[in-house]
């Protein structure tokens, strides 16, 4: 209890940042949230798990889609974006079902087209999408100020629920069992743990959160399009996040989370037209200098393998 | 007759589809590295092919020995310099590495040529025939067969030279070879650089058939990824197999489903591959 | 969570990012530094400078920049007793429209900026304009031609391009009453926003001209082969084919049906044509292929705005950048002409002023005549219809511009 304190003490500052009454803070503030939400989902299945997920995208953008279709058939917001968030989760179920006997780059794959496959589809179907012209949500009715601090605080909120799905995990069975699965999974089957339940609902914990982001941010933003919600960068970016902080672990992604916005912001402010090539550095060095997180700084002494190590590239082709 | 002029298009462009990926196919194979990098090798290859053309008068038929060249060069020293200081790690690592590679390097290419589209405009085109009722693009056409030719004369590489079997050997278990005195490091370097020499011939072939800019490059990788799950991972001929296979398909789904659904029934082919059979239609080949 | 780092580190870097970009913008539009007396006045330009949009980002700039610079070169802006040197302020935002909105939101709030111009095409403009409309900052939507981004109800939106309608009901026009054996129509389009729209908009226009459409084909975002389509359109034989999508698709649509030898007697592509990249890039293929833009260099306008005459604007722009302007890059400049017209009459640079100003506005520009309907669109242009003649795009329509007349067949 003694270190969930200090994190309750930080999350309730944060939550008094509309004090300072800046909205474009505030908006930073709930993408940072959001960035800090797709972080910990990715965690649960990329980092626990090892499984190198790149669906992330996939239940963003059906989240998104599923929050707006719903609030434009005049379902009350918070319904929806509750909707969105099974409607995540069951198609991670079944998705997780199809493709976690995938190993390695194969499963990176399945799991990047499926984004792919999504924003085609929702191209298409134009009757129920709006397709290629994208979708408008119904406007909200109060001042711009209190608009900022909903957003920011519903943000806040689910990237808080995040945490604690990840604080739990980490300390329960689940989380052993997971940790099992990335250090040899077929051992691990062998001790007497489903494998197969296990990474199956690891995947929906890394998807219902953040089909409830892509909601929340649908009815933030009033308007998306296929290719913003399905965009592979949205894959991408959490797990930089993640490595930036420290995968596999539980504050890791959070910090990595606000780092990856700080840094994302003054590249964006201050270089015109090279900020992707400054986050391609920024991916290089994290690669070279910084293996473990940011976390792993730190904790390097008392862990010393690096995390998900043994899904090493010899065996994950095969 | 409509069918046969659908089956001619799908081929014609799935000849280049293969080009497109077999390098791809070879580097995920030997050094199983996802080369997210491959698309704006392939994008390099065709602003190659432009200069040469513009400025040196060079076919983009023959101008493939240029940016073939130029690509070895970068390939080997990426996978050098880089990639191989963490070829142990797991796959997220490449993955992301070499992610971020294509992010600086692409953004570099945008800066440098910005992203107006450029094409190569023959001064003496070929045009097209008409043979029996069926036309025939001859650009594409010897395009098309001149990707194939490379993509065989790989796999002769591969399988009569020295540095190719050394190659398939380390494909085949890099602890054995590195026993049996083969320099590993080197020959992943030689790999990615082959690699890289694919893309950028293929982009000298594309570079008359579609326009030019950075921009394409999303567009190549997802070719190849698709025609390497298709055709099976890491084999020449699996390459060759599914970049024909994808062309034919593509154009038959277009004709059928409709034009705006050929990516769609591309990429959930790829999927239902992958989760029922992900050695790829030719089934497990090669070497493993 | 050490999460307050995020609350003070922007705002730093808020500062610094500022300086740099002013000190870049100065340096690369060589602005002079301006009497103590001049006060700046800022507009902010979110533009796609990066990703798929960038080479249309570029020719906003290209506009935007022309603008800032003629008028700093007059002077700067009177009003009052106070004079005003133009900065624009840019933002890239990537080719993602949620980051444009975030770029409108940040140039307000944290930029300071007094006016927006609203980022590339229909939908990024309609989902930025709810930004500019909160913070009640007048916004010139350069590039955005959907009537409904305007008809939201807001009050501070306007936009430089009329309805698609306006672009395909004389094209249909003049094709149905040209005395040819015109009679069936091929539609092809690219399933995205404006491409998708005016297909949909020509297909209205050509029924009502009793044409009929024997095919109405969508292609989707990143295709990289027609093939099929066209060997199907081969087997329909169209008179008249209409394509749609961004410059990068028709180049290839254009050679696919050069190809696999699609011979229409008329060839309409929206939009590209009106691009010198796309004729430079298609070559002889460009010949006779016809189109219709909001603007063109040679319609023929005594504009009371700063730039004067169309023939003026277009020798200013061949001065500074060595090519003729096309539709988008004269919008980007007219967007400026007529938000520096608009603040002229207010006699301030306060943003109820400008927008009923803006609202009230009866004005010729080099641009042509410029009033704003109820919703806050342009209602008083008349876009031409031109046709890819002999390597140049010649204009066929309206009477009083026409250059040349429309040529049917010899489509190869």
């Amino acid at each position: 209890m003694t270190r969930v304190l200090p994190v309750v003490l930080v999350i309730a500052l944060v939550a008094a940042l509309p004090l300072l009454g800046d909205n474009y803070l505030l908006r930073l503030g709930t993408m940072g949230a959001m960035y800090a939400v797709m972080a910990l989902s990715w965690n649960v299945i990329g980092g626990f798990a090892g499984y190198p997920s790149f669906a992330t995208a996939a239940f963003f953008g059906l989240g998104a889609y599923t929050g707006a279709i719903l609030q434009g058939a005049g379902v009350y917001m918070p319904l929806a974006w509750v909707a969105a968030c099974l409607a995540a989760a069951l198609f991670a179920g079944l998705l997780g079902l199809a493709i976690l006997h995938l190993k390695g780059h194969y499963f990176a794959i399945a799991s990047l087209v499926v984004a792919e496959v999504l924003l085609e589809i929702t191209t298409s179907w134009t009757s129920l999408t709006g397709g290629g012209m994208g979708l408008n949500l119904p406007i909200l009715r109060i001042s711009v100020d209190a608009q900022a601090r909903l957003f920011f605080w519903a943000m806040l909120a689910l990237a808080s629920l995040t945490l604690a799905m990840n604080w739990i995990v980490a300390n329960h069975r689940l989380g052993f069992g997971l940790r099992c699965i990335r250090q040899n999974e077929d051992a691990s089957g062998m001790v007497g743990i489903n494998t197969t339940l296990y990474k199956v609902i690891a995947f929906i914990l890394s998807a219902v959160f953040v089909g409830g982001a892509g909601a929340l941010y649908a009815s933030w933003v009033f308007y998306i399009e296929p290719p913003d919600v399905f965009a592979t960068l949205t894959s991408v970016k959490p797990i930089v996040m993640a490595l930036l902080g420290g995968a596999g672990t539980v504050l890791g992604p959070v910090i990595g989370a606000v780092l990856f916005l700080v840094m994302e912001e003054l590249v964006w402010r201050n270089l015109l037209e090279i900020h992707a090539a400054a986050l391609g550095i920024l991916i290089v060095i994290l690669i070279f200098f910084l293996p473990g997180g940011v976390l792993g700084l730190f904790k390097r002494r008392r862990k010393p393998a690096a995390p998900s190590r043994p899904l090493a590239s010899a065996e994950a082709g095969r | 007759m409509l069918y046969a002029q659908i089956l001619i298009n799908g081929l014609v462009l799935g000849g280049l589809y293969a080009c497109i990926a077999v390098g791809f196919s070879l580097v995920w194979g030997v050094l199983n590295v996802i080369n997210i990098l491959h698309g704006t090798f392939v994008v390099l290859g065709s602003y190659i092919a432009y200069f040469c053309y513009v400025h040196l008068g060079i076919h983009p038929f023959l101008s493939i020995i240029v940016s073939g060249g130029i690509l070895f060069v970068l390939g080997f020293l990426v996978q050098a310099g880089l990639i191989n200081r963490v070829m142990g790690a797991p796959v997220l690592t490449t993955l992301v590495l070499t992610f971020g590679l294509e992010l600086l390097l692409n953004n570099g290419i945008l800066l440098a040529f910005s992203a107006d589209y450029r094409t190569v405009q023959l001064a003496n085109p070929l045009g097209s025939t008409i043979i029996g009722g069926l036309v025939f693009p001859l650009e594409r056409v010897v395009a098309t067969a001149l990707a194939l030719g490379l993509t065989v004369l790989l796999y002769v590489m591969l399988a009569k030279s020295r540095i190719g079997r050394a190659i398939v050997a380390v494909r085949m278990d890099a602890e054995a070879a590195a026993l049996m005195g083969v320099n590993v490091k080197r020959i992943y370097a030689v790999t990615f650089g082959v690699g890289a020499l694919m893309a950028g011939a293929a982009g000298s072939l594309l570079a008359i058939v579609f326009p030019i800019s950075p921009l394409n490059s999303t567009e190549f990788l997802g070719i190849a990824f698709v025609v390497c799950v298709l055709g099976g991972l890491g084999s020449v001929a699996g390459a060759m197999v599914g970049g024909l296979a994808l062309g034919v398909i593509e154009s038959f789904g277009a004709l059928f489903i409709g034009p705006e659904h050929g990516l769609t029934i591309a990429f959930t082919l790829l999927i239902l591959l992958l989760i029922f059979r992900p050695t790829g239609i030719m089934g497990r080949r090669g070497y493993e | 969570m050490k999460k307050q780092n995020t609350t003070t580190r922007p705002l730093w870097g808020g500062a610094a990012g500022r300086l740099t970009a002013l000190a870049l913008l100065a340096g690369a539009a060589g602005l002079t530094q301006s009497a103590a007396a001049q006060e700046t006045m800022k507009v902010g330009a979110p533009l796609p400078l990066t990703g798929a949009l960038s080479p249309e980002g570029l020719k906003q700039q290209r506009g935007y920049d022309l603008w800032a610079k003629t008028v700093n070169e007059a002077g700067g802006i009177t009003v009052g007793n106070k004079t005003y040197n133009v900065e624009i302020v840019y933002v890239d935002y990537e080719s993602q429209t949620p980051r444009a909105v975030q770029s409108a939101e940040r140039l307000i709030t944290e930029d300071g900026v007094s006016f927006l111009f609203s980022p590339f095409g229909s939908g990024a403009a309609k989902a930025a304009s709810s930004v500019s409309e909160r913070y009640q900052i007048p916004t010139v939507a350069p590039t955005a031609s959907s009537p409904s981004v305007y008809d939201q109800g807001y009050q501070y939106l306007f936009g430089t391009f009329t309805p698609n309608s306006t672009l395909t009901t004389p094209l249909a026009d003049i094709v149905a009453n040209s005395g040819e054996e015109i009679k069936t129509v091929a539609i092809y389009a690219r399933n995205d926003l404006f491409p998708l729209a005016i297909a949909q908009e020509m297909e209205a226009s050509a029924k009502a001209q009793g044409l009929e459409v024997i095919s109405f084909d969508e292609y989707a975002i990143g295709t990289m082969d027609h093939g099929s389509a066209f060997t199907l359109m081969r087997q329909s034989q169209p008179d008249w084919v209409f394509a749609t999508g961004y410059i990068n698709d028709l180049i290839l649509i254009r050679k696919q049906m050069a190809d696999l030898g699609i011979t229409p007697k008329v060839l309409t592509m929206i939009a590209g044509p009106a691009y010198k990249e796309f004729i430079e890039a298609s070559g002889p293929l460009a010949e006779n292929v016809s189109s219709a833009a909001w603007w063109h260099p040679a319609v023929s306008y005594e504009g009371e705005d700063i730039f004067g005459a169309t023939t003026d604007y277009v020798a200013a722009f061949e001065a500074e950048y060595g090519s003729t302007p096309d539709y988008a890059e004269a919008s980007a400049s007219a967007a400026g002409a007529i938000l520096q017209v608009a603040i002229e009459k207010a006699g301030t640079i306060e943003p109820q002023a400008v927008r009923d100003a803006l609202a009230g506005l009866d004005i010729v520009t080099f641009y042509g005549p410029v009033r704003f309907s109820e919703t806050g669109q342009i209602n008083s242009l008349e876009p031409p219809v031109f046709q890819i003649q002999d390597g140049t795009a010649k204009v066929v329509f309206p009477e009083d511009v026409k250059q040349a007349d429309m040529r049917y067949g010899d489509i190869n």
